[in-house]
């Protein structure tokens, strides 16, 4: 019988200032393992307790920085600037989409709001019987849904983790006629900070950090922070491992060049980061897909001001969802209320007094973010060579996704219009606001679609997939149904790049359950994979 | 200053060349870490960054000070107290080069652009009303004004608000985990088959 020590608290992880420090690292080593898992987020992390627990030798190695879960400030700000990619800056090639993602040990596990949704059932029939994705049934898929929802402590919010912010949106909601609930949080005894963009100090988000990467370390698995992968190795049409880059995270000066040596790759960067990685390996792609399809799930931020005192940023930060229109038009709605910062992502306040005034009715402000399902023809591109390339991620939106979330943006403004809101702030890069729901019409007809809609509505995507689409027709899809690329016997994809359409839900349930399927799948083909079987 | 009767519109279109990138810079400010305002400077009392050139600067002083009025609303002023435009340089020394030269840009853009309407002025020359009109003209403008002023709108005060001094004006707790003696809870138990 084996020895399960988990640690009670953080996660032994060798980052580039200990490899710095060991005389016996040059420049250049070698590594050798089972699996190299690039990527510590939702689907990394889940992989590399799936296929340690089973008793695989397994390497997590992750290019963002380990910062513990001790170390979080609540300090949005700060935040930004150490564990989100570029810094929060990550954009589209026209530079007015923002794509913020958690750069760390834990991805994007460790920054993001919570929640949790299942895609609904008619989503997986469609998936499963249209596209042929049988694995995708909801009578095989829903068993591991559930499993991954008890692994994450998913929970139906109670009444205290539904804020003012919150009320707001259900006054306006029971006002209209709009379904609601609460939203399903991994969360377990959440302190009611505000503060989970900027990580939990407390570990009460089941982030990667405090569930399944240390499971996993638990289980015999290795976590690399600061090594950034810059190609997967093939020969023969079989992937053996990995070059990287150990760079210092503050100089970002190199520390060593890395080889691993794999007998299985598995890529879960996320839908941005994984196509990229498997460009610049010049995988085989036939179905010209990769790269492509990319959604992006974006939203608008509207914010009300109310005449009495919210405090809206207090308490849970995410408290409910308006589910009306998610299956008939793919619309979802969240409350959400964060730091100062945060509020001028939502756009264009004013200037001068105007900006100071709006600030200064902070805590009267109340929130409510609306998202769209779009129509999937974004795509991420690596220009250049791997070690000096650059990315590009093209999304704008159609002008039928633009109409969409302008509606989105009026739908919210309604809602807090019924909720008794005192003026509106539409998401726009104009200073639009609308003091009562007569004027709301005439404001949104200003935010028109210009030029391919750029710089008009305020969009942030945080929810990108479909980049490496799952399917089972190797002219059409990247992967197949098991989550290993075609062509390149070894190399599996185990994040939101595989799915296989535009969603409306929240992905992260489903990008853990998907990597739970492919790491089963893994073990599942151990005598055929791996060397010792 | 009465600042509500502005009128905002009144610029001459400007040329797309190359500009569009410009406004990279977007979401860009939401970084660097808080710095002293210290540093050098100039005999004439300018302060000095490392990272930005003289005449960036003063375009960004100049830019607070329109964007900020913050003292006569009793918040910390956004030149003197909080450190904003030395936060903004901060961030440019984080910046890839890339984004740097587009950072420059936009600011050399922004600085000449109103020479087109405002009598051949500079931003930096104009006096407090028609900054705030020019501000102002720009955020309604043509969709690349518009995304250029969001940037440099963006940058100037994600810097500012993100000053923990600035946020009892505001009514913003702040960090609250250690002052409610939230206690830590470790990783989670594995679970169980």
């Amino acid at each position: 019988m084996r020895a399960i020590n988990i640690p009670r608290d953080g996660l032994p992880v060798t980052t580039a200032r200990d490899m710095a420090r060991d005389d016996s690292i040059s420049g250049r080593f070698t590594l050798k393992t089972e699996v190299v898992v690039i990527g510590s987020g939702a689907g990394g992390s889940m992989v590399a307790w799936e296929l340690a627990r089973a008793g695989r030798q397994v390497l997590v190695v992750e290019a963002g920085p380990y910062h513990p879960s001790s170390a979080f400030t609540e300090h949005l700000g700060d935040t930004m600037t150490e564990i989100y990619r570029e810094q929060a800056a990550q954009l589209n090639a026209t530079a007015d989409v923002l794509f913020p993602e958690g750069a760390c040990v834990g991805g994007s596990t460790v920054i993001g709001a919570c929640v949790m949704q299942q895609p609904p059932d008619s989503v997986l029939r469609r998936w499963s019987g249209e596209l042929g994705l049988k694995n995708l049934a909801p009578d095989v898929i829903k068993p591991l849904f559930e499993e991954v929802g008890r692994e994450q402590y998913v929970h139906l919010n109670d009444a205290h983790e539904i804020n003012t912010t919150a009320h707001k949106v259900i006054q306006g909601c029971e006002r209209m006629g709009f379904s609601w609930k609460p939203v399903s949080r991994n969360v377990r005894q959440c302190a009611l900070t505000g503060h989970c963009l900027a990580g939990c100090p407390s570990d009460r988000k089941m982030s990667a950090l405090v569930t399944h990467l240390p499971w996993a370390v638990g289980h015999g698995a290795r976590v690399m922070a600061d090594t950034e992968v810059t190609r997967v190795l093939i020969r023969n049409g079989r992937a053996y491992g990995v070059e990287a880059v150990v760079r210092d995270p503050r100089t970002r000066q190199k520390v060593a060049d890395l080889r691993i040596d794999a007998e299985v790759v598995v890529a879960a960067g996320g839908a941005i980061q994984t196509p990229l990685l498997l460009q610049r390996s010049e995988i085989p792609d036939v179905s010209g897909q990769l790269g492509k399809n990319l959604a992006v799930q974006p939203f608008v931020q509207v914010l009300a001001r109310f005449r009495e005192e919210l405090h809206g940023f207090r308490g849970a930060l995410v408290g409910v969802e308006i589910d009306e229109f998610i299956e008939t038009d793919g619309y979802m709605f969240f409350s959400a209320l964060a730091e100062p910062e945060q509020l001028m992502i939502q756009g264009n306040q004013g200037a001068g007094p105007d900006h100071i005034n709006f600030m200064k009715s902070y805590k009267h402000l109340a929130g409510l973010n609306a998202f769209a399902v779009d129509e999937g023809r974004g795509e991420v591109k690596w220009k250049g060579s791997h070690t000096d390339g650059r990315k590009v991620i093209s999304w704008n939106p159609s002008r039928s996704e633009f109409e969409k979330l302008k509606h989105g943006a009026a739908l919210a403004s309604r809602v807090f219009f019924a909720a008794g809101a005192e003026e509106i702030y539409l998401p726009s890069f104009q200073r639009l606001s609308a003091p009562s729901v007569f004027d709301l019409d005439a404001r949104l007809d200003e935010i028109t679609y210009g030029v391919r809609g750029m710089y008009s509505l305020r969009i942030n995507s945080f929810s990108s997939h479909g980049t490496c689409r799952m399917g089972v027709d190797r002219y059409q899809a990247v992967t197949n149904a098991r989550g290993e690329v075609y062509d390149v016997k070894g190399l599996f994809v185990a994040d939101a790049s595989l799915l296989p359409e535009p969603m409306a839900s929240a992905p992260h349930w489903t990008v853990q359950t998907l990597a739970k399927q492919v790491a089963q799948g893994i073990h599942a083909r151990g005598q055929e994979l791996f060397l010792k079987g | 200053m009465n600042n509500n009767n502005l009128p905002t519109a009144g610029l001459e279109p400007l040329t797309r060349r190359g500009f569009l990138r410009a406004a990279t810079l977007t979401g860009m400010a939401l970084t660097a870490g808080c710095a002293s305002l210290g540093g050098r400077r100039t005999p004439n009392g300018e302060a000095v960054y490392a990272h930005l050139s003289e005449e960036e600067a003063r375009v960004l002083t100049r830019l607070t000070e329109i964007l900020l009025p913050t003292e006569q609303f009793g918040l910390p002023s956004s030149t003197g107290e909080v450190p904003t435009v030395a936060n903004i340089n901060d961030m440019a020394g984080d910046m890839a080069p890339q984004t740097r030269d587009l950072m420059a840009m936009v600011l050399w853009i922004f600085e000449r652009r109103p020479m087109a309407s405002f009598r051949f002025s500079r931003f930096t020359r104009l006096d407090d009303e028609e900054a705030l009109r020019y501000v102002r003209a720009m955020q309604s403008g043509t969709f690349f004004e518009r995304g250029l002023m969001t940037t440099l709108h963006t940058a100037v005060c994600v810097n500012y608000w993100r000053d923990s001094r600035t946020w009892p004006g505001l009514d913003y707790h702040g960090p609250v985990t250690g002052i409610w003696g939230v206690r830590r809870l470790g990783n989670a138990p594995m679970p169980t088959a």
